[in-house]
C-alpha cells in the first residue's frame, strides 16, 4: 500500500507545482486564509522536518524534489490518459505516519515509476484510517518543536529560490490535505470557513464525508479547488517569509491569533495542555511523599535521651547485615521516621533492624568446572611424590597421611642486659632510668587515670539524670537500683583513680630522683658513661582554671563521700533503732519475767527452772556517730595532695633522649678504661634448644657500649613433634677464653593461631644467678656493692636482660600453617578450616561425646552468641549443666532407628556375639576360644563371669589376697601397668619381619658342599652317636597332653643326714659330730669304722626327690646316702591355660617346677617285741629337706636346664644336721667344702621343644642424643658379631616405654640408714646385710608381668614402691647401694641356671672379685664352682659399659680388670668420650619406717590362715596343734631373722629338745620375702608337713614377720610336726 | 542380629599400566554394622606378573558382621598402588564396590580411576613419578560430589566373595 501512496503524493506535488507556476500573480485571498492555512500546516510538518533532519535523507530527497520541478509535464504528459486529480489530503496525512526510510524507498521506486493504473484504484480503500491520527496529533503535539525548524527552513528559503518554492508548495499541499471538497460549488468563503471551522464533534464524520464525497466528485472542481489555494498563497509569500524571520513559534501563533478576529466566534485554538514542572512538583507534594535521602541522624531513631548502644563493642554478635546502599537505607530510614512515629523498627543502634544477611555466601549454582576453583575439602587432592614405602605406617587405608614437615619460625631479635657484671655504676642508674621511663611510657600510653576521670565523670553525669524524676520512664525502684549500682561504681572507680594517680606521681618523682642520683655520679666521677639525657618539659597550665576544677572535683568528692556516710549512718541508725527496740523490749520482758518468776516461784515452786534467754544478754546498742564533714573535706584534700597536682603546678613530661655524649676514652680514669676494654673483649651468641637439644646457634655477635645486641637471626625448625620446650641459652665469650652460660630463656611455644608474620615481637626476660666480680669499674653480678661513700645502703644485682624475639608457625605454600597436631594420634593437617568444623576437627565420633564437643568449643572460642553456634551451643549447655532434658544422642543418621531390626540393647544383649567379639580382641579369658555356639541359647551364662568380675574389680582394691593394703595398691597398680603395657603392645606384636613370614633356605654354598662330601666319605662309628637337633614344634597344631616336661634327676650332693634320734642327752662338740658324721657319711668310699655309732646300721638318710608341677607329682625311687645318685627320668604333663598354646599364653605361664627332697624314714610301728621275728610292722615317714623351684618360663625360654642347684635348705632342720668335710684329704672335696649346702644336679627339658616367643623388636622412642643411640646401635652389632651369644645391654626400656641408654640406672644411693647403722664397723657385713635387704625384695619376673612383650626396667624407688622386679632391678639396686658404700661395683649382665639371662653384681674386694646374687643375697667368689653365674656378657659401671672380649666368657677364666682394652671393649672410648648423661635415678632414696603394730597384725593373720590350710590340706585326720611347742618356735623365729639364719642351730636344737623332751620332731623355718599370701601357702604345701598320717601326730607353726624399712617384709615360717615318743 | 560373613579373596588387578602392583583395601559399613571377628583393612603383597598382564594377590578377606539393619551395606574400597623399580610406591587406582547383597559366591571387577591433576602434575607423574591424590580418601565411597574431580580410568580390580548371611529372613528380608 505504501508505495503507491507515496506515489499519489507525488503526483499532487507535481500537480500544485503546476497551479503555482500559472497563477502565481494571482491574488484572491486575504493573507489571513494563508496565515490561517500556514497555522494548519504547522503540525503536519513534522514528517517533512524529519526528513530534513536527517540530512542524509534531505540531500536524497532534495535532487528528487528538484528533478520533479523539472519534470512534472513530462510526467503529466504520460499520464494524460488518467487526469485525475489525486487526494492530496489523504495522501498527506498517510505521508506523516510514514517512517522516512520507508519514504525513501517508496520514492525510488516512485523514480522508477510503476504502474500507475492499480495504484489509483487502490486509493480509496486505503485512506479513511489515515485521516484520523494526525487530526489529533496536530493539536497536542508538535507544537513547541515547530519553530527552530522553522528557522531553519526560512534560512533556506533565502538560500535558494527553488527551494523556497518547495516550501511554498508544501505548505499549499498543507492546505490542501486538509479540506475536502464541499458537496456543492462553495464560495471562497464557504470553502474558506470549511476548511477553517472546527468540526470538533465529529472530526471523524466529516472526514468521512470528505471522503466518500471525494469518490463522487469530478475533475472540475477538483481544479476549482486546486486552483484557488494556491493565489493565497502566492499572496503572501514574502509577508509569511519576513513572519517567518521574525517570529518565534509562540509568537507567531500569538500573532496569528490576535489577527484572527472573526475566527475566535468558532475556533478556541487552545495549547496543549502543559503543566509547568514546577507546579506538578508542587501539586505532587501534595500527594506524594518523597523521602530524603539524608541521613537521618541518629537522635531521631532513638529514644530520648538513650544513647545508642553498639552491641558488637560490648562483645555481643551480631551477624553479618544485608549490603544496602547508604542511600537506600537513608530512604527507609527517613519515610519509617516519617510514616510511623514510633520507633519499633530501629534497634538500639539507631540503625535499622535487619536479619542477618540470608545470601549464602556461596552460589548453589556450580561454578563451571575448572580445575584451580576450589575444590570441596573431601575432594581435595594433593600431589605426592612417589616415596619409599614406610612400613610403620602400614594398613592405613584412608586414615590421614603422615604430614611433611611442620615449621617453627624463630626470630631472635636481640638482646639487651638489663644488668652486665661490666655495668659501671651509671649504667646500673641507667638501667633502671630506662627502665623506669619505659614504665612510665607504657602508663602514660594506657592513661589509665584519665580514663578513670573521665568513666567517673560520666557515671557522675549518668546519676544526675538518673536522679531526674521527669527524664525516667522506667518505675521508681529500678531508677533507685540502677543509681544505687552507679554510685557503687562510682566509688570504686574513684578508689581505682586515685590510686592510678598515687602511682603516677611516684613513678614520676622516681625517675626525677633517680635522674639527679645519676647527675650527681656522673659529677662525681667526671666523666660519663651513657648518652642517657632526661629532659623535663614543663607544660604550663591555666592556673585559674585548674584551680577551679581541682577545687570542683573535691568539692564533688566531699559530696559524695558525706551522702556516703549519710546513708550509712542511716543504715546504721536503723540497725541502731531496731537493736534499740529489741534491746528495749527484751528489757521489758526481762522485768516482766522477773516479776512472773516471783510469782512463780511463790506458786510452783518447782518451775522455775525453765530460764527465759538462755543465750547472752543482749548489750545496749549505742547510737552511731554522725559524720563529720570537716572531717571529711581533710581527708580528700589529704589525699588529693598527695596523689594528684597541686593547681597551678605545672605538668611534667620526662622525656629522655640519648642526646649526650659518652666521656672518650683519654679522659676517663684508668679502671672506667680497663671498663670499657673488657666490655668490647666480650661478645654475646644464642643457642636454640628445642626440646633439650640444641638445634641452632646464632652468631657471636660482640656486646656494644650500650650493652645491647643485636641478632636479627630467624631460625627455620623443621619439626616433626609438638614440642615440649623452646630454650634459648645465653652464652658469653670473654676474649679468647671459653664461652659461660649466662642464662637459659625458656619460650612460650605459640599458639596455633600465631603464624609467621602475626606474631608479635616479645621481649622475654632473663636472669642468671652467677657471681661475677671484676677487678675494674664494672660493679659485677651477685656482688655487693653500693652508690654511697660509705658503702651502706648495698645492692646486689644479678645478670639480667631481656631477649626480643617472635616465636611464630610458619605457614605452607597453600597457606596452611605447618603445626603439628597436638598428639600423634591425630595426624593430619590441623588447617584453620578445620578448627572452624567441629566435625572435622574432633572427627565424628567426638560428636556423639559431649564432653569432647564441649572442650571443643572452649578451645575454639566459639560465639556463644552467634546463630549459627546456636543448636550446638544449647546441646552443649544442656549437657554440661546436666539439667533439664539430656537427649542421649546427637546423631547423624536420623533415620537409621526407623530401618534397624533390632535395638541396640538386643545386639548388645547377644551372648553369641560377645563371645566373638571378645575373643577377636584377644581379652585373655576369651583368648583361643574355641567352638562358640551357633545360637544363644547354647551359651551359658556363666562364661562371662570371669570376665565381668575381673572388669569389676578394675577399681577395687582387693583385700583378701593381698593382706597387707600397700601391696594391695601395688598389686593394683602392677595390674593397670601391665594393661597399659600390653595395650601399647598388641598391634606392635602383629607386626612380622620378613623373615617371620618367609623361610629362604640358604642356598649352599661351595665349601657347605665340600664338607658335606666329605663327611660322606667319613669312618661309620655307629657306636659313637652324634647329637640330633631335636625338632622345634610351633604352637598352632598343639593340644593337651602333646607337651610335656622331662625332668632328668641326676644326683645330689651333701644332703643332711639324720642325727640319731636317741642321742637326745648327747651334746656332742661341734669338731667331733663333724668328724664321726663325715665318717658316716661316706660308708661306701671309707670304711664305715665309726658305723659303730649308728647302732642299728641304718643309713644316714635315704633321700627321694619329688618333682610336682601343676599339682602333678612324681617321684624318684629311694637312694641311699647323703651323696644320691638317681639318674631318673621323670615326665610330667603340661597343660597350658585355656588350652592356649599360643606363644603368647606359653610365656605367660606362671607355674614353678617344684623339686622337693624328701628323706624316706621307715620307723617301727611294732607294738610287741615278740611279733619282731614274725612280721615287720614300719611306718615310712618322709621328711622334707630341701627344695629347688625352677619357674616354668624360664624352661620355656631357655629350651633346656641342665646343671647343679643349690638346694634351698632351711637354715635349721631339726632331726638332720648338715655333715662336713672339713678335713678330706681329696682335692676335689676339698674345693667343694668351700661351698655350704647341699646340691642337686638335674635337666630339665619340654618335650617336644618349643620355639620361645620373641622379644617385641620394637624401637621405642627416646629422648637420648641421636648420636648416641646410633652409637649403641654400632655397638651392640660390632660385639653381636663377634660373639653372637654373650649378651651386651647398652639401651633398656624404661617402665613408660621409652628406650634409655643403661647407664643412666647406675648411680650411688642410699640405703636405709638403719642398715648402715646395724654393724658400722664391718663394712662385710654391711654389704651383706644390704644385699640381704634387697634379696627381701620380692622377685617377679618381667616376662611373667608383661607376657612375651620385653624386658622393662624400672627405676630403683619405682622398684622400691612397686616392691616387686627382676633380676635387673634387684641387680641395679644392689649396685647402687654398694657404690653409696664406695665398693667399685658393676653390674654383671650374664648367664645363670637356673635363671638364663641374667644380671649379677660384681664387686671389687681388696684383691679379689665378688659376684653377688641380688635376688638370693648371696655371694660367691670368682673361682667358687658352685656360683651360678656361669658366664659373662658385659659390665656396666655408672660411666661405661665394658663388652668381654675374652675367649672364655665363664667368670672363673676371664679377668675382670675392665682397663685392659684387649679384654674388654669399652662403650666410651677416646672416639666417643662419655658425654656426662645425666642419672634418671632419684637423687635419693626416701625409706618410710614400716609400721610394727601392722607387720604383727600381718604376721597373725598369716598364721591363722596357714593353720587352716593345714586343716584344710588334712581333710581325713584330725589336726592338734601343740601350743607349746608353737610358742617355743615363736620365740626362736626372731632369732634366726637375726642372725640370718646362720649358726644357730646347735643352740636351737640344744633348747628345743630340752623343752619337748618326749617328742620325735621333725620341722624346718622357712624364709622369704614376702609379696603375696599364695606363695608361703605354696611353699608351705611343697614340704608336705601335713602329709604325715600318724594318728598322734601334733603341729606346730609360727609365723613371724621382719619389717625392714619401704615396707619390705622378711618372713619367717616355722612348721613341725611333733610325734610323742612312747 | 542378621549377620554376613563375607569370605573371599582380593583376586588379582587387570589393566594397568603398571606392573608391580599391590592393594591397600578396607571394609566401611554404616552405623548399624558391628564387626565380630576378622580384619577391616589390609594390604597385599607387591606382584610383579611374569606371565600375562594379570598381577594376582590371592589376598583372603574374612569378615563377620552382626547388623541391626541394611543401611550401610558393607563396601570395599580399594586403592591399587604401583612400586616402580626404585622400590617407590605411586597411586594406579582407587576403586569401590558394595559387598553384593544375595548369598553364595560372586566374582566382582571393581574399576578404578585416580585423580588426573592439574597438566603440571600429569607431567610430573609422567616423568617422575608420583601423582594426586585424594586427601580424603573417604571420598572414594561417599558420594560427595565428585564431579568436580578430573579423573583417569586405571584397570580392573578382580574379586572373588563368598556371601552367608544369617537371620535376615527372621527380619522380612528374604534372600
Amino acid at each position: 500500500m505504501n508505495p503507491k501512496e507515496e506515489k499519489v503524493k507525488i503526483i499532487t506535488e507535481e500537480f500544485s507545482e503546476n497551479n503555482e507556476v500559472a497563477e502565481v500573480g494571482r491574488q484572491k485571498k486575504t493573507s489571513k486564509v494563508a496565515r490561517q492555512k500556514r497555522k494548519k500546516r504547522l503540525p503536519t510538518a513534522g514528517p517533512e522536518e524529519m526528513v530534513s533532519e536527517n540530512p542524509h535523507l534531505g540531500g536524497q530527497q532534495e535532487p528528487e524534489q528538484e528533478d520533479s520541478d523539472t519534470r512534472p509535464l513530462s510526467m503529466m504528459s504520460r499520464r494524460g490518459p488518467r487526469s485525475l486529480p489525486p487526494i492530496p489530503s489523504a495522501s498527506r496525512t498517510g505521508f506523516a505516519e510514514f517512517s522516512m526510510r520507508e519514504r525513501m524507498r517508496e520514492k525510488l521506486q516512485a523514480a522508477r515509476s510503476k504502474a500507475e493504473s492499480t495504484l489509483l484504484q487502490e486509493i480509496p480503500t486505503t485512506r479513511p484510517r489515515r485521516l484520523q491520527s494526525p487530526s489529533k496529533k496536530e493539536l497536542e503535539t508538535e507544537f513547541g518543536t515547530e519553530p527552530g525548524e522553522k528557522v531553519q527552513r526560512t534560512k533556506q528559503e533565502d538560500d535558494s529560490q527553488s527551494y523556497s518554492r518547495v516550501k511554498f508548495r508544501d505548505s499549499a499541499q498543507k492546505i490542501k490535505s486538509k479540506p475536502p471538497v464541499p458537496p456543492g460549488f462553495p464560495s471562497a468563503e464557504e470553502a474558506y470557513n470549511f476548511f477553517t471551522f472546527n468540526y470538533d464533534p465529529e472530526p471523524e464524520e466529516s472526514e468521512e464525508k470528505s471522503q466518500t464525497r471525494n469518490r463522487d466528485e469530478t475533475n472540475q472542481e477538483e481544479e476549482e479547488g486546486e486552483e484557488e489555494e494556491p493565489t493565497v498563497h502566492g499572496e503572501h509569500k514574502t509577508v509569511m517569509q519576513d513572519e517567518e524571520e521574525l517570529l518565534s513559534a509562540k509568537d507567531a501563533e500569538d500573532f496569528l491569533l490576535g489577527l484572527d478576529h472573526a475566527a475566535e466566534d468558532f475556533v478556541a485554538v487552545r495549547p496543549a495542555d502543559y503543566e509547568s514542572v514546577h507546579v506538578r512538583l508542587q501539586r505532587e507534594k501534595e500527594l506524594l511523599f518523597v523521602p530524603s535521602r539524608l541521613t537521618v541522624p541518629t537522635y531521631k531513631k532513638l529514644p530520648e535521651n538513650v544513647q545508642p548502644r553498639f552491641l558488637e563493642d560490648e562483645g555481643l554478635y551480631i551477624g553479618a547485615r544485608p549490603e544496602v546502599p547508604r542511600t537506600c537505607q537513608n530512604i527507609v530510614e527517613n519515610r519509617l521516621l516519617t510514616q510511623d512515629p514510633g520507633r519499633k523498627w530501629f534497634g538500639d543502634d539507631g540503625r535499622i533492624l535487619a536479619l542477618p544477611n540470608p545470601t549464602k555466601g556461596f552460589p548453589s549454582r556450580p561454578p563451571m568446572l575448572t580445575q584451580e576453583q576450589d575444590i570441596k575439602a573431601e575432594l581435595e587432592t594433593l600431589y605426592k611424590k612417589a616415596i619409599k614405602y614406610v612400613h610403620r605406617s602400614q594398613h592405613m587405608i584412608g586414615s590421614g597421611d603422615t604430614p611433611g614437615n611442620f615449621q617453627l619460625d624463630i626470630d631472635i631479635l636481640g638482646l639487651i642486659f638489663t644488668h652486665h657484671p661490666c655495668f659501671s655504676r651509671e649504667h646500673v642508674l641507667a638501667a633502671k632510668l630506662a627502665q623506669l621511663y619505659d614504665q612510665y611510657l607504657a602508663r602514660h600510653q594506657r592513661n589509665k587515670a584519665k580514663f578513670l576521670t573521665d568513666k567517673l565523670q560520666a557515671l557522675r553525669i549518668a546519676v544526675q539524670t538518673g536522679l531526674n524524676p521527669a527524664k525516667t520512664h522506667k518505675s521508681l525502684d529500678t531508677t533507685q537500683k540502677t543509681i544505687n549500682e552507679y554510685k557503687s561504681e562510682i566509688r570504686q572507680t574513684r578508689k581505682l583513680r586515685d590510686a592510678e594517680q598515687e602511682k603516677d606521681r611516684t613513678l614520676l618523682k622516681t625517675i626525677i630522683k633517680v635522674w639527679k642520683e645519676m647527675k650527681s655520679l656522673r659529677e662525681f666521677q667526671r666523666f660519663t658513661n651513657t648518652p642517657l639525657k632526661l629532659v623535663l618539659r614543663k607544660e604550663k597550665v591555666d592556673q585559674k582554671a585548674d584551680e577551679e576544677a581541682y577545687e570542683a572535683e573535691i568539692q564533688a568528692e566531699i559530696s559524695e563521700l558525706l551522702e556516703e556516710h549519710m546513708e550509712e549512718h542511716e543504715q546504721k541508725m536503723e540497725a541502731y533503732r531496731a537493736a534499740y527496740q529489741q534491746w528495749k523490749a527484751w528489757k521489758k520482758a526481762q522485768r516482766a519475767k522477773k516479776k512472773k518468776k516471783k510469782q512463780a516461784v511463790e506458786e510452783h515452786p518447782d518451775e522455775e527452772m525453765e530460764e527465759p534467754y538462755p543465750g547472752e544478754e543482749p548489750v545496749k546498742p549505742v547510737p552511731p556517730e554522725p559524720t563529720d564533714r570537716a572531717l571529711i573535706e581533710q581527708q580528700v584534700r589529704e589525699r588529693a595532695a598527695r596523689s594528684r597536682r597541686r593547681p597551678g603546678e605545672p605538668t611534667l613530661v620526662p622525656e629522655l633522649s640519648l642526646a649526650g655524649s659518652v666521656t672518650p676514652n683519654e679522659q676517663c680514669p684508668r679502671v672506667e678504661v680497663l671498663r670499657r676494654e673488657d666490655v668490647k673483649k666480650r661478645s654475646v651468641y644464642l643457642k636454640v634448644i628445642f626440646n633439650d637439644k640444641e638445634v641452632s646457634r646464632t652468631d657471636s655477635r660482640p656486646l656494644g657500649a650500650d650493652f645491647r645486641v643485636h641478632f636479627g637471626q630467624i631460625f627455620n625448625l623443621q619439626i616433626f613433634n609438638w614440642p615440649e620446650s623452646l630454650t634459648l641459652q645465653v652464652y658469653e665469650t670473654v676474649g679468647h677464653s671459653g664461652t659461660t652460660l649466662l642464662a637459659e630463656v625458656f619460650l612460650p611455644i605459640p599458639e596455633t593461631t600465631v603464624v609467621t608474620g602475626r606474631a608479635p615481637i616479645e621481649e622475654v626476660e632473663f636472669s642468671s644467678n652467677q657471681h661475677v666480680t671484676l677487678d675494674h669499674e664494672g660493679v659485677g653480678s651477685g656482688v655487693p656493692f653500693s652508690f654511697e661513700a660509705d658503702g651502706s645502703n648495698q645492692l646486689i644485682l644479678m645478670t639480667s636482660g631481656k631477649v626480643s624475639n617472635s616465636v611464630a608457625w610458619a605457614i605452607g605454600e597453600n597457606g596452611i600453617p605447618l603445626i603439628p597436631p597436638l598428639s600423634q594420634q591425630n595426624i593430619g593437617f590441623r588447617s584453620a578450616l578445620k578448627r572452624a568444623d567441629a566435625i572435622s576437627s574432633i572427627g565424628t565420633s567426638g560428636l556423639t561425646d559431649l564432653k569432647k564437643l564441649a572442650k571443643w568449643a572452649a578451645e575454639s572460642k566459639l560465639d556463644p552468641n552467634d546463630p549459627n553456634n546456636a543448636p550446638l551451643m544449647q546441646l552443649i549447655s544442656v549437657a554440661t549443666s546436666g539439667e533439664s532434658y539430656v537427649p542421649d544422642f546427637f546423631r547423624l543418621e536420623q533415620l537409621q532407628q526407623e530401618f534397624n531390626f533390632v535395638s541396640d540393647e538386643e545386639l548388645n544383649r547377644s551372648k553369641r556375639f560377645r563371645l566373638l567379639c571378645l575373643r577377636s580382641q584377644e581379652v585373655p579369658e576369651f583368648r583361643n576360644y574355641k567352638q562358640i555356639p551357633a545360637y544363644d541359647r547354647e551359651i551359658m551364662e556363666k562364661v562371662f563371669q570371669d570376665y565381668e568380675k575381673r572388669l569389676q574389680d578394675r577399681n577395687v582394691i582387693e583385700t583378701k589376697d593381698h593382706i597387707d593394703t600397700h601391696r594391695a595398691i601395688v598389686a593394683k597398680y602392677l595390674q593397670q601397668v601391665r594393661e597399659s603395657v600390653i595395650n601399647r603392645f598388641l598391634i606392635a606384636k602383629h607386626h612380622f619381619l620378613l623373615s617371620d613370614l618367609i623361610v629362604e633356605e640358604e642356598v649352599p654354598n661351595i665349601s657347605i658342599l665340600g664338607l658335606s662330601l666329605f663327611k660322606l666319605a667319613e669312618q661309620k662309628r655307629p657306636l659313637r652317636p652324634r647329637r640330633k637337633g631335636r625338632k622345634k614344634v610351633t604352637a598352632q597344631n598343639l593340644s593337651d597332653g602333646d607337651i610335656k616336661v622331662l625332668v632328668n634327676i641326676i644326683r645330689a650332693y651333701d644332703i643332711p643326714v639324720r642325727k640319731p634320734t636317741t642321742s637326745k642327752f648327747q651334746q656332742p662338740s661341734r669338731s667331733s659330730r663333724t668328724f664321726s658324721e663325715k665318717r658316716a657319711a661316706s660308708p661306701t668310699t671309707h670304711s664305715p669304722t665309726h658305723s659303730s655309732d649308728y647302732p642299728l646300721g641304718q643309713v644316714l638318710v635315704r633321700p627321694f626327690v619329688e618333682v610336682s608341677f601343676q599339682r602333678t607329682i612324681c617321684h624318684t625311687t629311694t637312694a641311699e646316702g647323703p651323696n644320691p645318685s638317681w639318674n631318673e627320668e621323670l615326665e610330667l604333663p603340661f597343660r597350658a591355660p585355656n588350652g592356649d598354646y599360643s606363644t603368647t599364653s606359653l610365656q605367660s605361664v606362671k607355674d614353678d617346677v617344684f623339686i622337693n627332697i624328701f628323706d624316706e624314714v621307715l620307723y617301727d610301728v611294732l607294738e610287741d617285741d615278740r611279733e619282731r621275728g614274725s612280721g615287720i610292722h614300719t611306718r615310712i615317714e618322709r621328711h622334707w629337706l630341701g627344695s629347688v623351684k625352677i619357674p616354668f618360663s624360664t624352661i620355656y625360654f631357655q629350651a633346656k636346664i641342665d646343671g647343679t642347684f643349690k638346694i634351698d635348705i632351711p637354715p635349721v632342720l631339726l632331726g638332720y644336721s648338715k655333715e662336713r668335710s672339713m678335713i678330706m684329704e681329696r682335692g676335689f672335696d676339698s674345693v667343694r667344702s668351700l661351698s655350704e649346702g647341699s646340691y642337686i644336679t638335674l635337666f630339665i627339658t619340654i618335650e617336644p621343644q618349643l620355639v620361645p616367643g620373641e622379644l617385641v623388636r620394637e624401637k621405642f622412642d627416646s629422648q637420648e642424643d641421636e648420636k648416641l643411640l646410633q652409637a649403641t646401635e654400632k655397638f651392640q652389632t660390632e660385639c653381636a658379631l663377634k660373639f653372637p651369644h654373650r649378651q651386651c645391654l647398652t639401651t633398656v626400656t624404661d617402665i613408660s616405654g621409652k628406650t634409655v641408654f643403661v647407664t643412666r640406672y647406675l648411680k650411688p644411693l642410699n640405703p636405709p640408714q638403719e642398715l648402715l647403722d646395724a654393724c658400722p664397723n664391718n663394712p662385710q657385713a654391711t654389704a651383706e646385710l644390704v644385699a640381704r635387704y634387697v634379696s627381701l625384695i620380692p622377685f617377679l619376673p618381667d616376662t611373667v608381668s608383661f607376657a612375651g612383650i620385653c624386658d622393662l626396667w624400672s627405676t630403683s624407688d619405682q622398684f622400691l614402691d612397686l616392691l616387686a622386679g627382676d633380676e635387673e632391678e634387684h641387680a641395679v639396686l644392689l649396685c647402687n647401694y654398694f657404690l653409696f658404700l664406695g665398693k667399685k661395683a658393676w653390674l654383671m649382665m650374664g648367664n645363670a641356671i637356673p635363671e638364663g639371662p641374667t644380671a649379677y653384681v660384681l664387686t671389687r674386694e681388696q684383691s679379689h672379685y665378688l659376684i653377688w646374687n641380688p635376688c638370693s643375697g648371696h655371694f660367691y667368689g670368682q673361682f667358687d664352682t658352685f656360683c651360678p653365674l656361669k658366664s659373662v656378657g658385659c659390665l656396666i659401671g655408672p660411666d661405661n659399659i665394658w663388652f668381654n672380649t675374652q675367649r672364655y666368657d665363664s667368670p672363673l677364666r676371664i679377668n675382670f680388670d675392665v682397663t685392659k682394652p684387649k679384654l674388654w671393649k669399652s662403650f666410651f672410648s677416646r672416639s666417643l668420650p662419655y658425654p656426662g648423661l645425666s642419672s634418671i635415678q632419684p637423687e635419693e632414696l626416701i625409706y618410710q619406717r614400716t609400721d610394727k603394730a601392722a607387720a604383727a597384725e600381718l604376721q597373725d593373720r598369716i598364721e591363722k590362715i596357714l593353720k587352716e590350710k593345714i586343716m584344710d590340706w588334712r581333710p581325713r585326720h584330725l589336726t592338734r596343734w601343740n601350743r607349746y611347742c608353737t610358742s617355743a618356735l615363736r620365740h626362736f623365729l626372731p632369732v634366726l631373722e637375726r642372725s640370718r639364719g646362720e649358726d644357730v642351730e646347735d643352740d636351737h636344737r640344744a633348747e628345743l629338745l630340752k623343752q619337748l623332751g618326749d617328742y620325735r620332731f621333725s620341722g624346718f623355718p622357712l624364709h622369704m620375702p614376702y609379696s603375696e599370701l599364695k606363695p608361703l601357702i605354696e611353699a608351705v604345701y611343697s614340704t608336705g608337713v601335713h602329709n604325715i598320717d600318724v594318728p598322734n601326730v601334733e603341729f606346730a607353726l609360727a609365723v613371724y614377720i621382719h619389717p625392714y624399712p619401704k615396707n619390705v617384709l622378711s618372713v619367717w615360717i616355722y612348721v613341725a610336726s611333733l610325734i610323742r615318743n612312747r | 542380629m542378621a549377620e554376613v560373613h563375607v569370605i573371599g579373596q582380593i583376586m588379582g588387578a587387570t589393566g594397568f599400566s603398571e606392573s608391580s602392583l599391590f592393594c591397600k583395601w578396607g571394609v566401611h559399613t554404616g552405623a548399624a554394622w558391628k564387626l565380630l571377628s576378622g580384619v577391616r583393612e589390609g594390604q597385599t603383597q607387591v606382584d610383579t606378573p611374569q606371565v600375562g598382564d594379570m598381577a594376582y594377590w590371592s589376598h583372603p578377606i574374612d569378615l563377620h558382621f552382626a547388623t541391626k539393619g541394611l543401611q550401610g551395606w558393607p563396601r570395599l574400597h580399594l586403592q591399587v598402588w604401583s612400586q616402580d623399580s626404585f622400590g617407590r610406591c605411586q597411586l594406579a587406582g582407587y576403586g569401590f564396590c558394595h559387598v553384593p547383597s544375595s548369598p553364595g559366591t560372586h566374582r566382582l571387577d571393581c574399576p578404578t580411576w585416580r585423580p588426573l591433576g592439574s597438566w603440571r602434575e600429569q607431567l610430573a607423574r609422567a616423568f617422575v613419578g608420583g601423582g594426586p591424590q585424594l586427601l580424603h580418601g573417604d571420598a572414594i565411597y561417599s558420594g560427595a560430589d565428585r564431579y568436580r574431580l578430573h579423573t583417569a580410568a586405571g584397570g580392573l580390580v578382580h574379586l572373588e566373595l563368598g556371601l552367608l548371611l544369617r537371620h535376615f529372613d527372621r527380619y522380612g528380608v528374604e534372600c
